[in-house]
């Protein structure tokens, strides 16, 4: 079977920065891909890529065994490709039940139908469920922490039944208790047979969630493997430490 | 259902009720005309509140579309008898019609900008719209102005049949207001306000919604420039294009309360009201306009997002405390 994920030679510059240098990079179905890297390595525009929020130089994707390449992020998220931000970007003026109806989608003959219709509470309450955030349903999700905020957008997302998420930085700026539960979230989703794609910082959650590891230098992958592997290769540390 | 389920549809009611029944008490001329004018403003800020409020689109050129409308109506009747006088009131859904086919390309062009840059590309079209108004003199008369027929209406009730049109707008802008608000078209347009890439990324149908906000809003600012002209008899272009219309639209809306249904129309009654009776007390001179400005400064100071959303937030605030004292 084709990997789910292919991304193949991207290259990617702003004016004289290049971001991405022919980079690649292969997710296999069911697998927690992690994605690291030090800070500006390109890890987050090679996110913009592969999701069509930016428009690769040169390079393909191939998502799913097609060729998505510059293909509008809305088609990906609805043809099961989605992503979260390194800022969670959530609907404040939204409430949580409202930021997972417009995540999940409807055809526009429903454009006038109902704000939250039965249906909307029944698709929605399940997630709400499964991401305790039923007692929270009718807050704005602006009076949300921002670790609930990034839970909510990582909930939002899967309303369109993804099977591939890409996560930015699921952890970063979050305290140790709800990276406890994002870390469960995601291992259950994956259980489940969801892939999922994830840059990151904490090692320690990369560690234990992903395998493979990518490891990303100035635009390149210069290094794929288990986490134990990755951890000891010297290019990997070089890149980390600089030699 | 419960009682805070009945509260919308009673303030609706008694709001309306209060409205309609002003005329009997035989009010004099100067009041009817100040509530006509009033009303004017309440139609076209709720109608700016669908762009402005709910799609987060601060269009700065509305009164182009005023303008239009008003010339739409004159120039229509150049052509046509008024007989009953009711007939350029029965045109008016088809200016409303006609003035959002013509905001259709403006909004597809000036929506690709969006925030303070889409303010000042849709100010430019209200310059546009204004010049074309003072040059085009075959067609609007230029600086002589273009009239249409006065109303036959008796001088003692004349102003009442544009009140009640307008009040019935009012209606129907208020209605769309709520039928937007309830459907999922609203909730698209918040999302679209909130974060608009992020809102396009997982297929809201952006496009669409902000479209159609453009063009009932622009529609309805038509029709009430059609019975402004009606009213008025005789239009300039300074008066059909002002740019202090679109000021003062604004600035209710932003009074009132952005994206709710009541903020516009109370912004719409304070600011006028407050207007027109300083412009009387105050007199000729423009010194009335300073103490427009300070019941504006005041209730911003006070109340910096408007007077709805900082009452909602306060009933929000003491429910939810009583529902954690509850608990």
């Amino acid at each position: 079977m084709t990997p789910l994920l292919e991304v193949d030679g991207v290259s990617k510059a702003f004016g004289a920065v290049h971001a991405l240098q022919n980079a690649s990079l292969t997710v296999e179905r069911g697998s927690i891909t992690a994605l690291i890297g030090p800070n500006g390595s390109g890890k987050t525009t090679l996110f913009n890529v592969i999701t069509g929020y930016l428009k690769a130089d040169t390079g393909r994707v191939r998502f799913d065994g097609h060729d998505v390449t510059g293909v509008k992020p809305a088609y990906l998220y609805r043809h099961g490709l989605c992503r979260t931000f390194q800022q969670a970007r959530v609907f404040g003026e939204l409430t949580v039940l409202e930021n997972l109806v417009v995540a999940g989608g409807f055809p526009l003959a429903q454009l006038f139908g109902r704000r939250i219709g039965r249906s909307d509470r029944n698709r929605a309450g399940a997630l709400l469920d499964e991401f305790t955030l039923t007692r929270v349903a009718d807050l704005y999700a602006s009076e949300l922490s921002y670790g609930q905020r990034k839970l909510l957008e990582f909930a939002a997302v899967l309303m369109s039944e993804p099977k591939l998420v890409l996560l930015d930085e699921p952890t970063a700026g979050v305290n140790p208790v709800l990276i406890e539960t994002m870390a469960k979230h995601i291992t259950r989703r994956h259980a489940d047979g969801t892939t999922f794609l994830i840059v990151e910082h904490d090692m320690n959650f990369v560690m234990r969630l992903c395998d493979p590891v990518v490891v990303l230098d100035q635009g390149q992958e210069i290094c794929v493997g288990p986490p134990a592997v990755v951890q000891d290769d010297p290019a990997v540390l070089d890149a980390y430490l600089g030699a | 259902m419960s009682t805070r389920q009945w509260i919308g549809p009673t303030r609706a009611v008694v709001f309306f009720a209060v409205i309609a029944s002003l005329p009997v008490f035989g009010l004099a001329h100067w009041a009817m005309n100040m509530l006509v004018f009033t009303l004017m403003f309440a139609v076209m800020s709720s109608a700016w509140n669908l762009l402005g409020g709910f799609a987060g689109y601060p269009s700065l050129g509305h009164v182009a579309f005023f303008g239009i409308g008003a010339y739409a109506e004159v120039l229509w009747f150049q052509h046509h008898a008024i007989v009953s006088g009711y007939e350029p009131f029965w045109i008016l859904p088809l200016i409303g019609i006609g003035v959002a086919v013509v905001g259709l390309p403006v909004a597809a062009l000036s929506m690709r900008t969006r925030a303070d840059v889409f303010a000042i590309v849709t100010i430019t079209l209200l310059f546009v719209v204004q010049t074309l108004a003072f040059n085009l003199r075959g067609l609007t008369g230029g600086a002589q102005g273009a009239s249409i027929a006065t109303a036959p209406f008796p001088a003692a009730t004349y102003e009442q049949p544009f009140y009640y049109v307008l009040l019935l707008l009012l209606a129907l802008a208020m209605g769309l207001t709520w039928a937007g608000m309830r459907s999922k078209v609203g909730l698209s347009l918040v999302a679209v306000r909130a974060d608009e890439d992020k809102a396009a990324g997982i297929g809201v149908r952006v496009q669409t919604v902000k479209l159609l906000a453009f063009c009932v809003s622009v529609g309805l600012t038509g029709m009430v420039g059609a019975i402004w002209a009606y009213y008025e008899s005789f239009i300039y272009p300074q008066f059909a294009v002002d740019p202090l219309i679109t000021v003062a639209i604004v600035l209710m809306t932003f009074l009132g309360g952005r994206a709710t249904l009541w903020g516009p129309v109370l912004g719409a009654f304070i600011l006028e009201l407050a207007q027109q009776y300083l412009a009387y007390s105050l007199g000729g001179s423009e010194f009335y306009l300073i103490a427009y400005a300070l019941v504006f400064l005041v209730v911003m100071l006070v109340m910096p997002r408007g007077i709805v959303p900082s009452i909602q937030d306060r009933l929000r605030q003491r429910r939810r405390r009583r529902v954690v004292d509850a608990t």
